[in-house]
């Protein structure tokens, strides 16, 4: 029914393709799949300096991309994703800590179970918190957060022998058993690099490699961009129709396929990185001690940071992208736009509203996971009111509802401090001017762009790229 | 039970600055149909610029006075920079652009005085008061906070009720469309609202300075409080504001006496999902005939 355009009657191919949630999915997974290349390509020839960034970009946008559903698409403005960030880390931090040894399912206990219980956690926050914040509206909502945000890190204190209170907890993280090497990006794409990927010296033979992928990668990429921007033009008719049917569109029971779906990916990478421990079992260790070396030499802590917070966001952006994209994102849309409307048509107000509350808080707990793990710490000052405000900050700047404006808005985060300090360093500003220039211009960019440009960087850029095809749209839909 | 005396005591003159906030929030919702999370951001401002003025003159008096006429003016620049183009537009906007000036007036200050908390010198003693051969959780500046808060509350209220400007305050809170067809300048009465708010929002950050310190995030936590009491009283009622934020200050005093000050906000979260669950227009509030 769905394919039918309203006008002529007729199924296009081209929307029958489209519409077909499995094909959508590939698509996506393609997508993302690109960008995890290209970025873990990026990851292992930079600068560890700048993988330690990119850990942070990967991790805010993972947070943020839990932003986008709630503030964007679901219209609510929480606070309190700094506080399920909180949870995320904090129970990362203690399974990881307290039950390192015990095997689950006879899968060893390591880092993935402790995201796994991490992601759990804010799940069951999250519903709690969207239970109550589907009751409520506007600011009473931001209120409700706002407290969440100030209190949940002040409970840390409550039980300072578990939490460990002010100091918070320090953990040793658990890093995968043959190390990261840099050429287990490259080893993502196959067997036939690994063994080159331990041995150091056949580096110019995984550099061709790595040429190769990147140019296939390329034009995959382009391709993609290509179906993008057809997607980019949604026949609004079909749209609407998709609202009113519960057809063959993904729904959030779906979600936990897409979940397992991506999840498998991951561990014919994590495998070879283990096989190529174990083949050069003598190395292995050496290697992973010798981490001062050089780039292609050993285990360099930033990168594997840097790696594991990429395949956290990418995951997570493939989720999204399923949930934005397919039925839920369009009741997210159409309750945010006029919730009497939706309920006229069968769809529960606040039934959406909790999910887009319980799917961000997943998101953001697993952010919280991987900010443990970069940080090797968690404390209530690292998940602060700040971090709610600048994941509020980095999602309006970026654009408040489209994935690819929570990944600007992580660039944002991270980059403008950095931008400032250096600006900061040639100038001699002193450091009271230094620490809190950020902050200010944060809080100067949020008013005007609420006020000039409420669709941020990427509705602004779209409403442009509207104007020139001569249509127009609300620079929030 | 001289415990629970003695807390319940101690918590009066938090509770007035409690409440003088939720007043300022109240304020700013009667007049605008949106809370302000800035408010105690402007009030940190200003009580930063009333420290400075305190640190020269040494007058306590002329500190509160010149952090009151800021936060006139403060309030009166947010409402027109920020507040007025945005409003009828975007809620969510208007919610997150409060935000934003939030965290650019807390950067502000820690540019212009620095992150580190500094103390402001109470005009009377802060010690607790010796009475009837005991030391009393009560001290002279606690009564002068109290009596401060007295005067602006009574004000305000002979303000709203006595004054033709009160009713048409009242008048463009309650139906803007109205009150315009029948003579009131809504967007002054608007401004007004504003402004009185920032006011009243600077002499409870005058007041509160001194029992705790001041930097740029230490209010932070009163918003909290604030906004829990506003809404408990029903975010529209200056009576409920004043009752619950008092009321918040001794639940909070009782709480930090018998247990530890950092599950304050915690137990102002409880409360404030409580009241949302069970009431969510809370227990002040004008909403029932409102939307008859």
């Amino acid at each position: 029914m769905s394919n039918v355009d309203s006008t002529t009657g007729k199924v296009s191919n081209a929307q029958k393709l489209r519409s077909f949630p499995g094909n959508r999915i590939v698509w996506h997974a393609v997508i993302v799949g690109a960008v995890w290349l290209l970025l873990l390509l990026l990851n292992n020839n930079i600068d560890p300096l700048y993988s330690s960034y990119l850990a942070l970009v990967a991790m805010y946008a993972t947070a943020m991309f839990g932003m986008t559903i709630l503030v964007g698409l679901s219209g609510q403005v929480s606070l309190g994703n700094g506080a399920l960030m909180a949870v995320g880390g904090y129970v990362f931090a203690l399974t990881s800590m307290n039950w390192q040894t015990v095997p689950i399912f006879g899968w060893q206990w390591n880092a993935v179970w402790s995201m796994v219980f991490a992601g759990l956690g804010g799940i069951l926050i999250g519903g709690i918190v969207g239970g109550l914040a589907a009751r409520l509206k506007g600011p009473y909502l931001a209120g409700l957060t706002l407290g969440l945000a100030v209190g949940v890190p002040a409970i840390t204190n409550r039980f300072p022998e578990l939490l460990g209170g002010e100091n918070g907890l320090m953990l040793t993280v658990p890093y995968p058993a043959g190390g990261y090497s840099a050429a287990a990006g490259a080893a993502e794409l196959g067997d036939e690099t690994t063994d080159s990927g331990a041995d150091p010296g056949l580096d110019p033979s995984i550099s061709v490699d790595e040429d190769q992928y990147a140019e296939l990668d390329l034009s995959e990429f382009d391709q993609e961009f290509d179906e993008f921007d057809q997607d980019i033009d949604p026949n609004t008719n079909a749209e609407a129709e998709d609202l009113l049917t519960e057809g063959d569109l993904l729904t959030l029971d779906d979600f936990s396929d897409g979940g397992d779906l991506g999840l498998e990916s991951p561990e014919p990478s994590e495998e070879p990185i283990v096989d190529a421990g174990v083949d050069s079992g003598v190395d292995s260790g050496t290697v992973a001690t010798d981490s001062a070396g050089s780039l292609d030499d050993g285990f360099i802590i930033e990168q594997w940071q840097a790696s594991m917070a990429i395949a956290v966001a990418c995951l997570v952006a493939f989720a999204a992208l399923n949930l934005i994209r397919g039925r839920q994102g369009r009741v997210w849309k159409a309750v945010r736009d006029d919730p009497i409307a939706a309920a006229v048509v069968g769809i529960s107000p606040s039934g959406s509203k909790v999910s887009a509350f319980v799917v961000s808080s997943l998101f953001a707990a697993l952010a919280g996971a991987v900010f443990a793990q970069i940080l090797s710490f968690v404390g209530p000052g690292a998940f602060g009111l700040g971090l709610s405000l600048s994941l509020l900050v980095g999602i309006v700047l970026g654009g408040r509802s489209s994935l690819l404006g929570a990944i600007l808005g992580a660039l944002i985060i991270v980059w403008l401090p950095e931008l400032v300090n250096g600006l900061a360093g040639e100038r001699g500003w002193p450091d009271q001017i230094t620490n809190n220039a950020p902050n200010l211009l944060y809080g100067l960019l949020v008013v005007a762009v609420v006020l000039a440009a409420p669709g941020g960087m990427t509705g602004t850029l779209r409403s442009w790229i509207d104007k020139s095809r001569g249509k127009s749209r609300s620079p929030l839909s | 039970m001289t415990n629970f005396i003695d807390f319940l005591l101690g918590g009066f003159s938090n509770g007035a600055v409690i409440a003088l906030m939720a007043l300022a929030l109240v304020m700013v919702w009667r007049s605008t149909r949106m809370v302000n999370f800035a408010q105690v951001g402007q009030a940190m401002f200003t009580t930063y610029i009333a420290l400075t003025v305190q640190q020269s003159t040494g007058n306590w008096l002329l500190a509160l006075a010149v952090a009151m006429g800021a936060g006139l003016v403060l309030g009166t620049i947010v409402y027109f920079l920020v507040i007025r183009p945005v409003k009828n537009s975007d809620t969510t906007g208007a919610i997150i652009a409060t935000f934003g000036v939030l965290i650019a007036l807390q950067a502000g200050a820690g540019m212009i005085w620095g992150g580190d908390p500094e103390g402001f010198v109470p005009p009377v003693s802060n010690a607790g008061l010796e009475f009837a051969g005991r030391i009393w959780p009560i001290s002279l500046y606690d009564i002068l906070v109290l009596a401060v808060t007295a005067a602006l509350v009574i004000g305000l209220t002979l303000l709203f009720t006595k004054t033709s400007l009160g009713l048409s305050m009242r008048a463009s809170a309650f139906n803007p469309e109205v009150a315009r067809l029948s003579g009131v300048r809504v967007n002054r009465m608007l401004i007004t609202g504003w402004a009185l708010a920032g006011a009243t929002g600077a002499v409870g950050g005058v007041l509160i300075a001194p029992v705790s310190t001041i930097s740029p995030n230490s209010f932070d936590i009163l918003l909290v409080f604030a906004f829990t009491a506003a809404v408990i009283g029903g975010l529209d009622s200056l009576i409920g504001a004043v009752t619950f934020g008092i009321g918040t200050g001794l639940v909070i005093s009782l709480v930090t006496g018998y247990t530890d000050a950092s599950n304050a906000p915690v137990v102002a979260l409880v409360l404030l999902a409580l009241n949302l669950l069970l009431k969510p227009d809370g227990v002040f509030s004008h909403h029932g005939s409102r939307s008859v």
